[in-house]
């Protein structure tokens, strides 16, 4: 060997460094030109922008939590928009007005410091709950299960007067600092900020922290044991991998993510009648994750974009002809009837959706440039290094057991 | 219990398998089978297809629970345990099928393989400590290390499925190594090589033994590896143990022979490692 | 006590549907291992086309219903045949999301040819036939979806046991690969399966469209209850579709009925969630249904 074994560990050491979230130039540059966006969308947009993105938001919290929980780990889920609804009224009962009337839901009148916290933490204590199925049953027995879910929600806050208002629902709480409530605008600091832009910077850090938070999650040790339960269950626990901790792990971080989603969504709109929280709801997130791309935290901001933040955008600018009353879809219908499409498109042909396209573009461009490095080239074995014996000792990495060359 | 205590001469053994019998939908995939196997020995596990052998791999890594019999490794009584528990007392196994994790980077592979060395879970991966960043260094730099012992190191970021069988099977080695374990089990290392890929992971499980002193567990068809690197190796057919013994006496026991080749063979002629047929592929 | 019968009569009946509705799903399954959500959409294509066809097309019943099984059996099989195929091998969530993708477009596309109001389902029966027995009323369309289930489940029965392409899928459901190396014709079986499914869940949707009298885009929704059945039977059995079925619709029925009377405890609805809740419970005891098998977990 031409390297002593010393020279070679010091010259490995410096290679083992993680990859870094913002390792490259490029990522800089993007980083930069998003806060530059997100600095003059804040400025210049109106208030109707401000709610489609708003909304967006905060349907991209919850994308992320299915796809931590479907995407990562695999566990098939179609239980969202239960596990949003529990986080939506815990939002309500401990933030919502106390009731003046017997006939008015619950409230303690608590602040959103508060409410909203305990709506994340109650989910997850519910998806603590319901965890444990996720280790006797698998794949479709799973999905009808947290399907039951939804429905078994339904009934009960249709039916919890107190707690959901009945069937034609409850005012939810609105987050306040002090006297500034954010449902209206207010002057701080001698700025003045509407009410979507005071939603936006409380909804925008909620979610690139939620993002920070998966990403970081996925590239340590924990996200790669959702991704092996994800892809062999009993190759993974052959690995080492406590099945028990990894699914309830996966079940606890997805419903917080899905309860806070569901208590800014629920204080954005105001007024939810218990039957928003239905199965075409998880659905649509179900469609998010497949769209915009699996296992991928940008592919859920982008899957969400596009189903949620989409059909606001085309009934904002009414890009639709309004249909007939006899034949004809609303915008509703029209674009459960794209995303259907999308849905099996991108399952048959590019199963990482946007984000599987945009990397199978870059893997292009880069093959172009590069002298095609294709991975799967046997390496050249002619032998294997005779230092192959130098066993590094995890405990003492300076002294190699072995014998040296 | 075992006969440890009576073998003064040889230290006590590592694992020991006492009657265990194995049953599922109606079939016997083992009965009664007893071994022991000492620390630092590489031990082979042969016999005809359907004979048991990977049944008894999935006992000891404990995806099977036997209906009768004990295991006992290095003082625990492994049978009570789940198979995450008992890589954590040092059993690591690599695949039959090398190509269960295809999107994952050779790299995560590896660090999956250090899963239970690590501690970080999701609050601290998220959060991403300073204890989880550490663990990410020393963890990658020893993966690294591993890799590179055995010749993979430019393939860290190449994901599994982009890489050719020999190339896999040889990842799943590293990957099984660098549990650290006490006891490896290999699940056929060299299917589907040819014989120059062949003798390389040879060298290397003659090298794990060597210089690193783990025991070893061998299942595998190429009688050429087996009787040229196993110090004791046991014979499985139809479930049950047949012979036991060093590669000598299993080449010249008549059971065996007749197991492989049929009655007509019994007449107990000796045959060398070089004329020992190769026995039909499996075709699982 | 009458009351009583009257509901288990009743509840024998919607059963009989979901066991229709359950046995396409199971065939589906046992031949392919495809999880097929889109099963309630293809009954809603079926039951919109066969009540088109006598409203609108004027066609007489039993033209309008071959038409409706044609139609969502060629449904079935262009889906299975351009994009089932190429989801061979992939994990369970992709090919129940694509089966998903498919109930979404094709209930999206019952609504942009037929608008989201109720059209009047068509049915060969009087409203008031059927007969009476002490207090008892055994309405004619429910004996004839007792009668036809007890039919289906015969024909198929034989189908299975005694020709030669119930044998082929039989052995298809057991060992894929073996099937394959015995000269079966993997294609067909799929085909078969898919076509012989679609045909079961026409049939199915027509009886549910004539209990509800009006049908809607929301029919599907009513299927969904075939799930808890089928699932609270096993979903690899055929025997365990029907008996689900049959428990399930009983659960429906039967609940439906009395829940007024417990009103301040249970609320309204109580029905809607009785078929889910039993499904959890049986699934508490046995993961894999009542008849359904365990696989065998190897590596």
């Amino acid at each position: 060997m031409s390297a002593s074994p010393a020279t070679r560990k010091r010259s490995i050491d410096a290679e083992a460094q993680p990859p870094r979230l913002l390792g490259s130039l490029s990522r800089w540059i993007a980083l930069c030109l998003i806060v530059v966006v997100t600095i003059v969308f804040f400025s210049v947009a109106t208030e109707d922008w401000f709610t489609i993105v708003n909304f967006t938001l905060i349907a991209a919290i919850a994308s992320l939590g299915l796809n931590i929980l479907s995407g990562y780990a695999g566990q098939v889920s179609l239980g969202m928009a239960f596990f949003m609804s529990i986080g939506a009224y815990t939002a309500a009962v401990l933030g919502g007005t106390p009731p003046t009337t017997p006939l008015d839901p619950l409230g303690l009148g608590l602040s959103f410091l508060i409410w909203l916290p305990a709506s994340g933490i109650v989910a997850a204590l519910v998806g603590a709950l319901v965890g444990p199925t996720a280790l006797r049953l698998k794949g479709f027995y799973l999905g009808i299960v947290t399907l039951a879910l939804v429905f078994i929600g339904n009934y009960i806050f249709m039916n919890a007067r107190g707690v959901s208002g009945g069937p034609q629902g409850r005012t939810f709480p609105v987050p306040a600092i002090g006297d500034f409530s954010f449902d209206q605008q207010n002057t701080i600091l001698g700025i003045t900020l509407t009410s979507g832009q005071q939603f936006f910077l409380l909804i925008l850090p909620v979610l690139v922290l939620s993002a920070l938070f998966a990403g970081n999650v996925m590239r340590s040790r924990a996200g790669r044991a959702f991704k092996a339960v994800r892809d062999n269950e009993v190759g993974a626990t052959v690995m080492g991998v406590n099945l028990f901790e990894t699914k309830m792990g996966a079940f606890i971080l997805s419903s917080f993510l899905a309860g806070i989603a569901g208590a800014l969504f629920a204080s954005f709109s105001r007024y939810v009648i218990p039957n928003y929280w239905s199965l075409a709801l998880s659905i649509e997130f179900v469609a998010a994750i497949i769209v915009g791309g699996i296992a991928s935290i940008w592919g859920s901001i982008l899957g969400a974009a596009f189903v949620f933040g989409l059909p606001l955008v085309i009934d904002q600018f009414s890009l639709l002809p309004v249909g007939s009353s006899s034949g004809g879809l609303s915008s509703g219908d029209l674009n459960a009837l794209i995303y259907g499409v999308l849905i099996i498109a991108f399952l048959l042909f590019e199963p990482g959706g946007v984000i599987g396209l945009a990397r199978r573009g870059q893997a292009l461009l880069r093959k172009r440039n590069s002298h095609g490095g294709e991975g799967g080239e046997a390496a050249e074995i002619t032998d294997l290094p005779s230092s192959a014996g130098t066993y590094v000792d995890m405990e003492n990495p300076a002294v190699t057991k072995g014998e040296e060359t | 219990m075992s006969d440890a205590t009576e073998q003064h001469t040889k230290p006590a053994p590592l694992l020991s398998v006492e009657d265990i019998s194995v049953r599922f939908a109606g079939i016997k995939a083992l009965t009664d089978v007893s071994f022991q196997v000492l620390p630092g020995e590489l031990f082979a596990v042969i016999g005809p297809n359907g004979a048991g052998k990977t049944s008894l791999f999935n006992v000891l890594s404990r995806v099977y629970q036997p209906v009768a019999g004990r295991v006992t490794f290095d003082g625990h009584d492994l049978l009570l345990l789940k198979a995450h528990q008992a890589v954590r007392i040092g059993i690591s196994r690599t695949f039959q099928n090398p190509g269960q994790f295809p999107t994952s980077t050779i790299m995560d592979y590896m660090l999956l393989g250090r899963h239970t060395r690590m501690r970080s879970g999701i609050l601290a991966g998220g959060l991403y400590l300073g204890m989880t960043r550490n663990e990410e260094k020393k963890n990658r730099a020893y993966c690294l290390h591993l890799l590179d012992l055995l010749g993979l190191k430019h393939l860290s970021n190449h994901t599994l499925g982009s890489l050719p069988y020999g190339l896999q099977k040889r990842a799943d080695l590293a990957r099984a190594l660098a549990l650290e374990p006490k006891l490896l089990l290999l699940d056929e290392p060299v299917a589907g090589m040819n014989l120059e890929e062949s003798e390389d992971i040879a060298s290397v499980i003659l090298d794990i033994k060597e210089q690193l002193g783990v025991t070893q567990i061998l299942v595998e068809h190429d009688m050429a590896v087996v009787m040229g690197i196993a110090d004791r190796i046991l014979v499985l057919d139809f479930g049950r143990v047949i012979a036991q013994g060093v590669p000598a006496e299993i080449q010249a026991n008549p059971d065996v022979i007749k197991a492989y080749l049929g009655e007509e063979f019994e007449s107990g002629a000796v045959y060398s490692s070089e004329t020992m047929p190769i026995p039909i592929d499996d075709s699982q | 006590m009458a009351y009583f019968i009257q509901l288990v009569f009743a509840g024998i009946a919607l059963g009989c549907i979901y066991a229709l509705i359950g046995l396409g799903f199971t065939i589906i399954f046992k031949a392919s291992e495809v999880i097929n959500f889109a099963q309630g959409s293809l009954l809603l294509v079926g039951a919109y086309i066969v009540s088109a066809g006598v409203y609108e097309w004027h066609l007489p019943f039993l033209l309008a219903l071959l038409l409706g099984i044609i139609i969502t059996s060629c449904i079935g099989l262009l889906f299975e045949r351009f994009a089932l195929r190429r989801m061979i091998g992939r994990p369970v969530f992709s090919i129940l999301m694509i089966t998903i993708g498919l109930d979404i477009v094709l209930r999206t596309l019952v609504i942009a040819r037929w608008g989201s109001n109720p059209i009047p389902a068509a049915t060969p029966f009087q409203f008031t036939s059927g007969f009476t027995i002490g207090g008892v009323h055994f309405g004619a369309d429910e004996l004839w979806t007792i009668i036809v289930t007890v039919l289906v489940c015969a024909a198929l029965y034989y189908f299975f046991r005694f020709t030669k392409y119930g044998l082929a899928m039989r052995a298809t459901a057991i060992d894929q690969e073996a099937a394959l190396a015995m000269g079966i014709n993997i294609r067909t079986v799929y085909a078969l399966a898919w076509g012989i499914s679609a045909a079961i869940a026409t049939v199915g949707g027509i009886f549910l469209a004539i209990n509800v009298v009006a049908i809607d885009p929301t029919l599907g929704n009513i299927a969904l209850f075939a799930f808890p059945a089928i699932i609270l039977g096993g979903i690899d059995s055929v025997s365990g579709a029907v008996v689900g079925g049959i428990i399930i619709g009983l659960a429906v029925v039967v609940t439906a009925g009395y829940e007024s009377h417990f009103a301040n405890i249970l609320g309204a609805g109580f029905h809607e969630i009785a078929p889910y809740l039993l499904m959890i419970l049986v699934l508490l005891i046995r993961p894999y249904g009542i008849f359904g098998t365990r696989k065998v977990e190897r590596i």
